[in-house]
Protein backbone atom coordinates (compact mmCIF):
# COMPACT_ATOMS: atom_id res chain seq x y z
CA UNK A 1 0.00 0.00 0.00
CA UNK A 2 2.89 2.52 1.55
CA UNK A 3 4.84 1.26 -2.06
CA UNK A 4 1.79 2.07 -4.59
CA UNK A 5 2.09 5.56 -2.71
CA UNK A 6 5.71 5.74 -3.48
CA UNK A 7 5.05 5.14 -7.02
CA UNK A 8 2.19 7.62 -7.41
CA UNK A 9 4.69 10.44 -5.89
CA UNK A 10 7.25 9.54 -8.38
CA UNK A 11 5.27 9.71 -11.60
CA UNK A 12 3.89 12.73 -10.37
CA UNK A 13 7.02 14.42 -9.32
CA UNK A 14 8.22 13.13 -12.84
CA UNK A 15 5.44 14.24 -14.83
CA UNK A 16 5.43 18.22 -13.05
CA UNK A 17 9.50 18.20 -13.21
CA UNK A 18 9.24 17.09 -16.93
CA UNK A 19 6.15 18.52 -17.59
CA UNK A 20 7.95 21.50 -19.89
CA UNK A 21 9.66 18.96 -21.84
CA UNK A 22 6.80 16.60 -22.36
CA UNK A 23 4.35 19.47 -23.42
CA UNK A 24 7.01 20.76 -26.54
CA UNK A 25 7.63 17.40 -27.40
CA UNK A 26 4.46 16.58 -27.52
CA UNK A 27 3.29 20.00 -29.41
CA UNK A 28 6.54 19.67 -31.94
CA UNK A 29 4.61 16.79 -33.79
CA UNK A 30 1.41 18.75 -33.93
CA UNK A 31 0.46 20.68 -37.45
CA UNK A 32 -0.38 24.19 -37.46
CA UNK A 33 -3.78 23.75 -38.29
CA UNK A 34 -3.82 20.56 -35.38
CA UNK A 35 -2.32 23.11 -32.70
CA UNK A 36 -5.08 25.60 -33.49
CA UNK A 37 -7.94 23.71 -32.01
CA UNK A 38 -6.02 21.09 -30.05
CA UNK A 39 -3.70 22.79 -27.50
CA UNK A 40 -4.47 19.31 -25.41
CA UNK A 41 -1.82 16.08 -24.89
CA UNK A 42 -2.95 13.83 -27.58
CA UNK A 43 -2.18 14.31 -30.89
CA UNK A 44 -4.94 13.51 -33.86
CA UNK A 45 -2.54 13.38 -36.70
CA UNK A 46 1.53 12.91 -35.84
CA UNK A 47 3.22 14.66 -38.30
CA UNK A 48 7.00 15.91 -39.08
CA UNK A 49 6.36 18.44 -41.28
CA UNK A 50 7.89 20.56 -38.39
CA UNK A 51 10.87 19.28 -38.14
CA UNK A 52 11.32 18.57 -42.27
CA UNK A 53 10.61 22.86 -42.02
CA UNK A 54 13.43 23.44 -39.32
CA UNK A 55 16.21 21.33 -41.05
CA UNK A 56 15.00 22.22 -44.51
CA UNK A 57 14.36 26.11 -44.59
CA UNK A 58 17.27 27.27 -43.40
CA UNK A 59 17.22 30.57 -44.91
CA UNK A 60 16.09 32.81 -42.28
CA UNK A 61 16.93 30.94 -39.10
CA UNK A 62 19.72 28.49 -39.72
CA UNK A 63 19.64 25.88 -37.05
CA UNK A 64 22.44 23.64 -38.21
CA UNK A 65 24.42 26.81 -37.25
CA UNK A 66 23.21 27.00 -33.90
CA UNK A 67 24.12 23.61 -33.17
CA UNK A 68 27.54 24.31 -34.74
CA UNK A 69 28.36 26.89 -32.75
CA UNK A 70 27.44 25.53 -29.72
CA UNK A 71 29.30 22.33 -30.31
CA UNK A 72 32.92 24.57 -30.74
CA UNK A 73 31.83 26.90 -28.55
CA UNK A 74 31.37 23.57 -26.04
CA UNK A 75 34.43 21.95 -26.92
CA UNK A 76 36.68 24.51 -26.23
CA UNK A 77 34.97 25.82 -22.80
CA UNK A 78 35.13 22.26 -22.00
CA UNK A 79 38.80 21.00 -23.14
CA UNK A 80 40.30 24.45 -22.30
CA UNK A 81 38.71 24.21 -18.89
CA UNK A 82 39.75 20.59 -18.47
CA UNK A 83 43.70 21.42 -20.04
CA UNK A 84 44.12 24.02 -17.59
CA UNK A 85 42.63 22.50 -14.98
CA UNK A 86 43.96 19.10 -14.55
CA UNK A 87 47.72 20.31 -14.35
CA UNK A 88 46.93 22.31 -11.52
CA UNK A 89 44.56 19.85 -9.82
CA UNK A 90 47.73 17.64 -9.55
CA UNK A 91 50.18 20.31 -8.65
CA UNK A 92 47.85 20.80 -5.80
CA UNK A 93 46.93 17.19 -5.13
CA UNK A 94 50.47 16.07 -4.74
CA UNK A 95 52.04 19.37 -3.29
CA UNK A 96 50.93 22.32 -0.58
CA UNK A 97 50.98 25.15 -3.72
CA UNK A 98 47.79 26.42 -4.02
CA UNK A 99 45.62 24.47 -1.73
CA UNK A 100 45.53 26.96 1.02
CA UNK A 101 44.26 29.93 -1.09
CA UNK A 102 43.87 28.98 -4.68
CA UNK A 103 41.48 26.17 -4.05
CA UNK A 104 39.33 28.28 -2.10
CA UNK A 105 39.43 31.43 -4.09
CA UNK A 106 38.44 29.17 -7.17
CA UNK A 107 35.82 27.06 -6.10
CA UNK A 108 33.85 29.97 -4.74
CA UNK A 109 34.45 31.53 -7.97
CA UNK A 110 31.32 29.40 -8.57
CA UNK A 111 29.23 31.20 -6.41
CA UNK A 112 29.91 34.79 -7.74
CA UNK A 113 27.44 35.92 -10.19
CA UNK A 114 29.37 36.10 -13.38
CA UNK A 115 27.17 38.76 -14.69
CA UNK A 116 29.36 41.36 -12.41
CA UNK A 117 32.17 40.69 -14.89
CA UNK A 118 30.27 40.68 -17.75
CA UNK A 119 30.29 44.67 -18.84
CA UNK A 120 34.30 44.66 -18.75
CA UNK A 121 34.34 41.96 -20.54
CA UNK A 122 32.26 43.09 -23.31
CA UNK A 123 34.36 46.20 -23.84
CA UNK A 124 37.49 43.86 -23.43
CA UNK A 125 36.23 41.66 -26.24
CA UNK A 126 35.36 44.62 -28.33
CA UNK A 127 39.10 45.56 -28.46
CA UNK A 128 40.08 42.00 -28.78
CA UNK A 129 37.48 41.36 -31.58
CA UNK A 130 36.00 38.74 -29.80
CA UNK A 131 32.57 39.78 -29.97
CA UNK A 132 30.19 37.17 -32.04
CA UNK A 133 32.93 34.79 -32.23
CA UNK A 134 33.24 30.95 -31.30
CA UNK A 135 36.28 31.12 -29.72
CA UNK A 136 35.15 34.50 -27.76
CA UNK A 137 32.38 32.01 -26.68
CA UNK A 138 34.61 29.08 -25.87
CA UNK A 139 37.39 31.40 -23.51
CA UNK A 140 33.58 32.35 -21.21
CA UNK A 141 33.26 28.68 -20.93
CA UNK A 142 35.97 28.11 -19.70
CA UNK A 143 35.49 30.39 -16.75
CA UNK A 144 32.43 28.75 -16.13
CA UNK A 145 33.36 25.38 -16.35
CA UNK A 146 36.93 25.62 -14.63
CA UNK A 147 35.71 25.47 -10.59
CA UNK A 148 33.97 22.24 -11.09
CA UNK A 149 36.85 20.43 -13.19
CA UNK A 150 39.51 21.55 -10.43
CA UNK A 151 37.65 20.27 -7.66
CA UNK A 152 36.39 16.86 -9.45
CA UNK A 153 39.89 16.29 -10.64
CA UNK A 154 41.52 17.11 -7.06
CA UNK A 155 39.36 15.14 -5.42
CA UNK A 156 40.13 12.37 -8.07
CA UNK A 157 43.32 12.46 -7.98
CA UNK A 158 43.95 13.09 -4.12
CA UNK A 159 42.06 9.64 -4.27
CA UNK A 160 45.02 7.90 -6.17
CA UNK A 161 47.72 6.49 -3.55
CA UNK A 162 50.74 8.77 -4.09
CA UNK A 163 53.13 5.44 -4.00
CA UNK A 164 51.93 5.44 -7.58
CA UNK A 165 53.86 8.33 -8.19
CA UNK A 166 56.69 7.20 -6.34
CA UNK A 167 57.48 4.22 -7.56
CA UNK A 168 57.27 6.00 -10.99
CA UNK A 169 59.58 8.60 -9.37
CA UNK A 170 62.57 6.19 -8.68
CA UNK A 171 62.03 4.65 -12.33
CA UNK A 172 63.40 8.21 -13.07
CA UNK A 173 60.02 9.76 -14.46
CA UNK A 174 59.98 13.49 -13.97
CA UNK A 175 57.05 14.98 -12.59
CA UNK A 176 55.39 16.04 -15.95
CA UNK A 177 55.83 12.42 -16.99
CA UNK A 178 53.76 10.74 -13.92
CA UNK A 179 51.05 13.29 -14.28
CA UNK A 180 50.43 12.59 -17.84
CA UNK A 181 51.20 8.89 -18.21
CA UNK A 182 50.48 7.19 -14.91
CA UNK A 183 47.76 10.04 -13.39
CA UNK A 184 45.95 10.37 -16.39
CA UNK A 185 44.82 7.01 -17.61
CA UNK A 186 44.03 6.30 -13.45
CA UNK A 187 41.99 9.12 -13.27
CA UNK A 188 40.37 8.67 -16.94
CA UNK A 189 36.86 8.39 -15.81
CA UNK A 190 37.10 11.11 -13.34
CA UNK A 191 38.36 13.10 -16.76
CA UNK A 192 35.28 11.91 -18.68
CA UNK A 193 32.73 12.85 -15.76
CA UNK A 194 34.05 16.52 -15.92
CA UNK A 195 33.96 16.64 -19.78
CA UNK A 196 30.17 15.65 -20.24
CA UNK A 197 29.44 17.63 -17.53
CA UNK A 198 31.20 20.76 -18.26
CA UNK A 199 30.07 20.33 -22.17
CA UNK A 200 26.57 20.12 -20.84
CA UNK A 201 27.17 23.49 -18.68
CA UNK A 202 28.27 24.77 -21.59
CA UNK A 203 25.95 24.46 -24.49
CA UNK A 204 23.24 24.98 -21.63
CA UNK A 205 24.47 28.94 -20.91
CA UNK A 206 22.34 31.51 -22.18
CA UNK A 207 23.50 34.39 -21.07
CA UNK A 208 27.01 35.22 -21.99
CA UNK A 209 25.57 33.74 -25.51
CA UNK A 210 22.89 36.55 -25.27
CA UNK A 211 25.36 39.06 -24.95
CA UNK A 212 28.66 38.47 -26.68
CA UNK A 213 27.18 37.21 -30.10
CA UNK A 214 24.57 38.99 -32.35
CA UNK A 215 24.90 36.56 -35.74
CA UNK A 216 27.47 34.41 -36.29
CA UNK A 217 28.39 33.06 -33.54
CA UNK A 218 24.77 32.17 -31.92
CA UNK A 219 24.73 29.64 -29.43
CA UNK A 220 21.62 27.44 -29.68
CA UNK A 221 19.39 28.95 -26.45
CA UNK A 222 19.52 32.10 -27.90
CA UNK A 223 19.08 30.69 -30.95
CA UNK A 224 15.78 29.19 -29.78
CA UNK A 225 14.43 32.57 -28.89
CA UNK A 226 14.44 33.72 -32.16
CA UNK A 227 11.87 31.40 -33.50
CA UNK A 228 9.69 33.34 -30.18
CA UNK A 229 10.55 36.48 -31.31
CA UNK A 230 6.93 36.78 -33.30
CA UNK A 231 6.80 38.29 -36.37
CA UNK A 232 3.58 38.71 -39.19
CA UNK A 233 1.37 36.07 -38.06
CA UNK A 234 3.28 35.33 -34.47
CA UNK A 235 4.84 32.34 -33.10
CA UNK A 236 4.64 29.09 -35.18
CA UNK A 237 4.27 27.02 -32.19
CA UNK A 238 5.08 23.69 -33.52
CA UNK A 239 8.23 24.77 -35.36
CA UNK A 240 9.51 26.66 -32.02
CA UNK A 241 8.48 23.16 -29.94
CA UNK A 242 10.70 21.47 -32.60
CA UNK A 243 13.38 23.61 -32.70
CA UNK A 244 13.78 23.31 -29.30
CA UNK A 245 13.52 19.41 -28.88
CA UNK A 246 16.41 19.50 -31.26
CA UNK A 247 18.20 21.98 -29.44
CA UNK A 248 17.52 20.25 -26.32
CA UNK A 249 18.51 17.18 -27.23
CA UNK A 250 22.48 16.76 -27.37
CA UNK A 251 22.81 17.54 -23.80
CA UNK A 252 19.77 15.57 -22.23
CA UNK A 253 20.91 12.48 -24.23
CA UNK A 254 24.70 13.13 -22.82
CA UNK A 255 22.92 13.66 -19.11
CA UNK A 256 21.00 10.41 -19.83
CA UNK A 257 23.44 8.44 -20.94
CA UNK A 258 26.07 9.28 -18.03
CA UNK A 259 23.15 9.99 -15.76
CA UNK A 260 25.23 7.62 -12.69
CA UNK A 261 28.82 9.50 -12.97
CA UNK A 262 26.69 13.09 -13.04
CA UNK A 263 25.08 12.52 -9.91
CA UNK A 264 27.87 10.96 -8.18
CA UNK A 265 30.54 14.19 -9.44
CA UNK A 266 27.49 16.85 -8.96
CA UNK A 267 27.68 15.77 -5.08
CA UNK A 268 31.15 15.71 -4.73
CA UNK A 269 31.42 18.93 -6.51
CA UNK A 270 28.74 20.86 -4.34
CA UNK A 271 29.72 18.71 -0.69
CA UNK A 272 33.58 18.73 -0.99
CA UNK A 273 33.58 21.90 -2.72
CA UNK B 1 60.98 13.24 -1.51
CA UNK B 2 57.72 15.57 -2.75
CA UNK B 3 56.31 14.38 -5.55
CA UNK B 4 55.83 17.77 -7.36
CA UNK B 5 58.43 20.69 -5.80
CA UNK B 6 58.03 24.00 -5.11
CA UNK B 7 58.90 25.06 -8.91
CA UNK B 8 57.33 22.32 -10.55
CA UNK B 9 53.95 22.89 -8.70
CA UNK B 10 54.11 26.86 -9.12
CA UNK B 11 54.42 25.80 -13.29
CA UNK B 12 51.37 23.68 -13.04
CA UNK B 13 49.18 26.28 -11.50
CA UNK B 14 50.31 29.18 -13.14
CA UNK B 15 48.52 28.67 -16.62
CA UNK B 16 45.14 28.64 -15.10
CA UNK B 17 46.13 31.12 -12.35
CA UNK B 18 47.12 33.22 -15.95
CA UNK B 19 43.53 32.69 -17.75
CA UNK B 20 42.13 33.42 -14.68
CA UNK B 21 43.46 36.99 -13.97
CA UNK B 22 43.41 37.73 -17.08
CA UNK B 23 39.72 37.04 -17.65
CA UNK B 24 38.55 37.94 -14.24
CA UNK B 25 41.09 39.90 -12.86
CA UNK B 26 41.15 42.07 -15.60
CA UNK B 27 37.88 43.07 -15.55
CA UNK B 28 36.96 43.15 -11.92
CA UNK B 29 39.49 46.17 -11.91
CA UNK B 30 37.94 47.59 -14.53
CA UNK B 31 34.69 47.30 -12.73
CA UNK B 32 36.30 49.26 -9.88
CA UNK B 33 37.47 51.90 -12.24
CA UNK B 34 34.43 52.87 -13.99
CA UNK B 35 32.22 52.60 -11.29
CA UNK B 36 33.87 55.89 -9.89
CA UNK B 37 33.84 57.60 -13.47
CA UNK B 38 31.59 59.49 -15.85
CA UNK B 39 31.66 56.77 -18.55
CA UNK B 40 29.76 56.74 -22.28
CA UNK B 41 30.07 54.49 -25.28
CA UNK B 42 31.64 57.08 -26.57
CA UNK B 43 34.27 57.48 -24.01
CA UNK B 44 34.97 54.17 -23.24
CA UNK B 45 38.50 54.40 -23.23
CA UNK B 46 38.75 57.26 -21.24
CA UNK B 47 36.32 56.95 -18.17
CA UNK B 48 36.96 60.52 -16.18
CA UNK B 49 37.27 59.67 -12.46
CA UNK B 50 34.44 61.27 -10.54
CA UNK B 51 33.76 59.79 -7.61
CA UNK B 52 31.23 57.82 -5.94
CA UNK B 53 28.28 59.73 -8.36
CA UNK B 54 26.80 56.43 -9.16
CA UNK B 55 26.75 54.40 -6.56
CA UNK B 56 24.99 57.21 -5.05
CA UNK B 57 22.87 57.12 -8.47
CA UNK B 58 22.44 53.25 -8.02
CA UNK B 59 21.61 53.33 -4.29
CA UNK B 60 18.64 55.66 -4.73
CA UNK B 61 17.37 54.37 -7.59
CA UNK B 62 14.00 52.75 -6.22
CA UNK B 63 14.07 50.03 -9.68
CA UNK B 64 17.69 49.00 -8.16
CA UNK B 65 15.85 47.97 -5.16
CA UNK B 66 13.08 46.65 -6.18
CA UNK B 67 15.30 44.16 -8.36
CA UNK B 68 17.00 43.54 -5.10
CA UNK B 69 14.02 42.62 -3.31
CA UNK B 70 12.96 40.75 -6.34
CA UNK B 71 16.14 38.73 -6.37
CA UNK B 72 16.02 38.10 -2.18
CA UNK B 73 12.69 36.91 -2.50
CA UNK B 74 13.07 34.81 -5.46
CA UNK B 75 16.62 33.30 -3.79
CA UNK B 76 15.15 32.83 -0.08
CA UNK B 77 11.65 31.09 -1.48
CA UNK B 78 13.14 28.64 -4.27
CA UNK B 79 15.83 27.51 -2.50
CA UNK B 80 13.25 26.85 0.88
CA UNK B 81 10.89 25.43 -1.52
CA UNK B 82 13.70 23.05 -3.67
CA UNK B 83 14.96 21.73 -0.37
CA UNK B 84 11.96 20.91 1.81
CA UNK B 85 10.62 19.32 -1.56
CA UNK B 86 13.68 17.79 -2.65
CA UNK B 87 14.32 16.39 1.45
CA UNK B 88 10.73 14.65 1.10
CA UNK B 89 11.17 12.95 -2.20
CA UNK B 90 14.84 11.94 -1.22
CA UNK B 91 13.66 9.74 2.15
CA UNK B 92 10.12 8.99 1.17
CA UNK B 93 11.17 7.68 -2.73
CA UNK B 94 14.59 5.97 -1.22
CA UNK B 95 12.91 2.56 -0.91
CA UNK B 96 11.45 3.15 -4.40
CA UNK B 97 14.64 4.04 -6.13
CA UNK B 98 17.43 2.08 -4.07
CA UNK B 99 16.28 -0.93 -6.28
CA UNK B 100 15.78 0.83 -9.41
CA UNK B 101 18.11 3.27 -10.20
CA UNK B 102 17.02 3.67 -13.71
CA UNK B 103 13.79 5.65 -12.17
CA UNK B 104 16.87 8.39 -10.90
CA UNK B 105 16.80 9.20 -15.03
CA UNK B 106 13.72 11.08 -15.53
CA UNK B 107 14.15 13.09 -12.24
CA UNK B 108 17.09 14.23 -13.13
CA UNK B 109 16.46 15.04 -16.98
CA UNK B 110 15.23 18.61 -15.56
CA UNK B 111 18.80 19.39 -14.58
CA UNK B 112 20.20 18.30 -18.36
CA UNK B 113 17.86 21.21 -19.74
CA UNK B 114 18.74 24.88 -20.10
CA UNK B 115 16.98 26.67 -18.19
CA UNK B 116 16.50 29.34 -20.94
CA UNK B 117 14.80 26.45 -23.53
CA UNK B 118 12.77 25.76 -20.28
CA UNK B 119 11.37 29.28 -20.24
CA UNK B 120 10.77 29.30 -23.59
CA UNK B 121 8.68 25.83 -23.40
CA UNK B 122 6.79 28.02 -20.85
CA UNK B 123 5.89 30.52 -23.06
CA UNK B 124 4.01 27.91 -25.22
CA UNK B 125 2.68 25.76 -22.16
CA UNK B 126 1.17 29.16 -20.60
CA UNK B 127 0.04 30.35 -23.63
CA UNK B 128 -3.74 31.53 -23.77
CA UNK B 129 -4.41 29.62 -27.22
CA UNK B 130 -1.38 27.01 -27.93
CA UNK B 131 -0.66 26.28 -24.44
CA UNK B 132 -2.24 23.08 -22.68
CA UNK B 133 -2.18 24.73 -19.19
CA UNK B 134 -4.89 27.52 -20.09
CA UNK B 135 -6.60 25.45 -22.36
CA UNK B 136 -7.75 22.72 -19.68
CA UNK B 137 -8.33 25.19 -16.75
CA UNK B 138 -10.58 26.53 -19.46
CA UNK B 139 -12.30 23.16 -20.30
CA UNK B 140 -12.30 22.01 -16.57
CA UNK B 141 -12.92 25.11 -14.54
CA UNK B 142 -14.25 27.83 -17.11
CA UNK B 143 -11.72 30.28 -16.09
CA UNK B 144 -7.57 30.67 -16.91
CA UNK B 145 -5.60 33.23 -14.70
CA UNK B 146 -3.19 35.22 -16.46
CA UNK B 147 0.03 33.63 -15.66
CA UNK B 148 2.36 35.87 -16.31
CA UNK B 149 0.67 39.13 -15.25
CA UNK B 150 1.74 41.74 -13.05
CA UNK B 151 0.19 39.92 -10.17
CA UNK B 152 0.99 36.33 -11.08
CA UNK B 153 4.37 36.63 -12.51
CA UNK B 154 6.53 36.35 -9.84
CA UNK B 155 4.30 32.86 -8.43
CA UNK B 156 4.73 31.81 -11.80
CA UNK B 157 8.50 32.28 -12.07
CA UNK B 158 8.74 30.25 -8.51
CA UNK B 159 7.04 27.35 -9.65
CA UNK B 160 8.79 27.33 -12.96
CA UNK B 161 12.06 27.75 -11.00
CA UNK B 162 11.52 25.07 -8.34
CA UNK B 163 10.43 22.13 -10.71
CA UNK B 164 13.54 22.82 -12.39
CA UNK B 165 15.82 22.62 -9.73
CA UNK B 166 14.36 20.48 -6.82
CA UNK B 167 15.86 17.56 -8.35
CA UNK B 168 19.25 19.01 -7.75
CA UNK B 169 18.60 19.31 -3.99
CA UNK B 170 16.43 16.00 -4.20
CA UNK B 171 19.95 14.20 -5.87
CA UNK B 172 22.43 15.73 -2.89
CA UNK B 173 20.19 14.23 0.11
CA UNK B 174 19.01 11.68 -1.58
CA UNK B 175 22.98 10.44 -2.06
CA UNK B 176 23.39 11.82 2.03
CA UNK B 177 20.45 9.75 3.14
CA UNK B 178 21.94 6.71 1.33
CA UNK B 179 25.72 7.47 2.82
CA UNK B 180 24.21 6.94 6.27
CA UNK B 181 25.38 4.40 7.89
CA UNK B 182 22.93 0.78 8.14
CA UNK B 183 24.09 0.48 12.00
CA UNK B 184 23.00 3.91 12.74
CA UNK B 185 19.67 2.98 11.50
CA UNK B 186 19.69 -0.46 13.35
CA UNK B 187 20.44 1.09 16.63
CA UNK B 188 17.55 3.33 16.41
CA UNK B 189 14.82 1.26 15.67
CA UNK B 190 16.37 -1.40 18.02
CA UNK B 191 16.01 1.49 20.81
CA UNK B 192 12.49 1.62 19.88
CA UNK B 193 12.69 4.72 17.35
CA UNK B 194 9.38 4.94 15.38
CA UNK B 195 10.22 6.04 11.28
CA UNK B 196 8.79 9.24 11.71
CA UNK B 197 11.11 9.90 15.37
CA UNK B 198 14.47 8.14 13.74
CA UNK B 199 13.62 10.77 10.95
CA UNK B 200 13.57 14.08 12.43
CA UNK B 201 16.02 13.09 15.65
CA UNK B 202 18.86 11.36 13.94
CA UNK B 203 18.64 11.23 10.29
CA UNK B 204 18.18 14.95 9.60
CA UNK B 205 20.95 16.55 11.80
CA UNK B 206 23.09 13.62 9.90
CA UNK B 207 22.29 15.16 6.70
CA UNK B 208 22.50 18.66 8.23
CA UNK B 209 25.99 19.87 6.50
CA UNK B 210 24.00 18.53 2.77
CA UNK B 211 20.84 20.52 3.82
CA UNK B 212 22.95 23.56 4.44
CA UNK B 213 24.88 23.59 1.24
CA UNK B 214 22.04 22.92 -0.80
CA UNK B 215 20.30 25.59 0.41
CA UNK B 216 23.08 27.96 -0.13
CA UNK B 217 23.68 26.90 -4.03
CA UNK B 218 20.14 27.14 -4.23
CA UNK B 219 19.79 30.46 -2.61
CA UNK B 220 22.72 32.29 -4.67
CA UNK B 221 21.39 30.63 -8.01
CA UNK B 222 17.99 31.87 -7.17
CA UNK B 223 19.14 35.24 -6.23
CA UNK B 224 21.30 35.84 -9.53
CA UNK B 225 18.37 34.42 -12.08
CA UNK B 226 18.35 35.33 -15.31
CA UNK B 227 18.05 32.69 -18.12
CA UNK B 228 14.46 31.19 -17.61
CA UNK B 229 13.10 34.86 -16.62
CA UNK B 230 14.52 36.29 -18.97
CA UNK B 231 13.33 34.00 -21.67
CA UNK B 232 9.83 33.89 -19.64
CA UNK B 233 8.58 37.48 -18.85
CA UNK B 234 12.15 39.94 -19.52
CA UNK B 235 11.36 42.31 -17.00
CA UNK B 236 7.88 41.56 -17.26
CA UNK B 237 5.20 44.04 -16.70
CA UNK B 238 6.02 47.20 -15.19
CA UNK B 239 9.67 45.78 -14.30
CA UNK B 240 7.54 43.68 -11.88
CA UNK B 241 10.13 40.68 -12.60
CA UNK B 242 13.56 42.59 -12.41
CA UNK B 243 15.70 40.86 -11.26
CA UNK B 244 19.63 41.70 -10.25
CA UNK B 245 21.13 40.26 -13.29
CA UNK B 246 18.46 41.68 -15.78
CA UNK B 247 18.62 45.47 -13.86
CA UNK B 248 22.37 45.56 -14.23
CA UNK B 249 21.98 44.08 -18.46
CA UNK B 250 19.15 46.08 -18.97
CA UNK B 251 20.88 49.25 -17.20
CA UNK B 252 23.95 48.36 -19.72
CA UNK B 253 22.80 47.13 -22.94
CA UNK B 254 19.63 48.96 -23.28
CA UNK B 255 19.94 52.01 -20.97
CA UNK B 256 23.62 52.73 -21.85
CA UNK B 257 24.31 53.48 -18.36
CA UNK B 258 27.54 52.06 -17.95
CA UNK B 259 28.43 54.00 -14.68
CA UNK B 260 25.70 52.74 -12.91
CA UNK B 261 25.51 49.13 -14.46
CA UNK B 262 28.75 49.04 -13.23
CA UNK B 263 28.10 50.26 -9.87
CA UNK B 264 25.29 47.89 -9.48
CA UNK B 265 27.94 44.90 -11.04
CA UNK B 266 30.16 45.86 -7.35
CA UNK B 267 27.07 46.01 -5.25
CA UNK B 268 26.52 42.57 -6.22
CA UNK B 269 30.12 41.08 -5.93
CA UNK B 270 30.30 42.76 -2.60
CA UNK B 271 26.78 40.95 -1.29
CA UNK B 272 27.69 37.63 -3.06
CA UNK B 273 31.12 38.02 -1.16
CA UNK B 274 29.26 38.58 1.97
CA UNK B 275 27.11 35.26 1.50
CA UNK B 276 30.11 33.30 0.65
CA UNK B 277 31.76 34.32 3.64
CA UNK B 278 28.77 33.79 5.87
CA UNK B 279 28.69 30.03 4.11
CA UNK B 280 32.06 29.30 4.40
CA UNK B 281 32.10 30.22 8.41
CA UNK B 282 28.89 27.96 8.81
CA UNK B 283 30.75 24.64 7.05
CA UNK B 284 33.62 25.51 8.33
CA UNK B 285 32.19 25.52 11.69
CA UNK B 286 30.45 22.31 11.32
CA UNK B 287 33.24 20.62 10.19
CA UNK B 288 35.48 21.35 13.44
Amino acid sequence: MLNLLRWFVFSIAALAMNFPVIVTMITSFKSARELSFNPGFWIGEPTLENYTRVLGETDRFNIYSYLFNSTVASLIGTGLAIALAFPAAYAIARSEAGKRTLLPLIINLRAVPLIIFAIPLYMMYQWLGLLDTQLGLGLILTIVNTPLALVILVNAISDVPSELDEAAKMDGASSWQVMLMIIRPVVRPALVTTFIFGFITAWNEFLFGLMLTTSRAVPMTVGASFFFAASGGGVQWGTASAVMVLGALPPALLGLLMYRQISASLTTGAVKG
Amino acid sequence: MAIVNRAEGRAYLTPLVGFLLFFLGFPAAVNLVYSISTVSFETLRSPSLSGFGNYAAVLADHEFWGAVSFSMRFGVLTALAECLIGLFLAVFLTPLLAKRSYLMAPLMLPLMVAPAMIGLMYRLVLHEFAGPVPYYLFEWFGDSPAFLDVDNAFRTLLVVEILQWTPFAFLLFYMAYAAIPLEVREAASLDGASALKALWWIEVPLMLPTLVIAFFIRFIDGFRVFDNVYALTGSGAGGSTTSLSIYIYQAFFKGGAIGKAVAASVVLFLASLAVLYGLNWITGRGRR
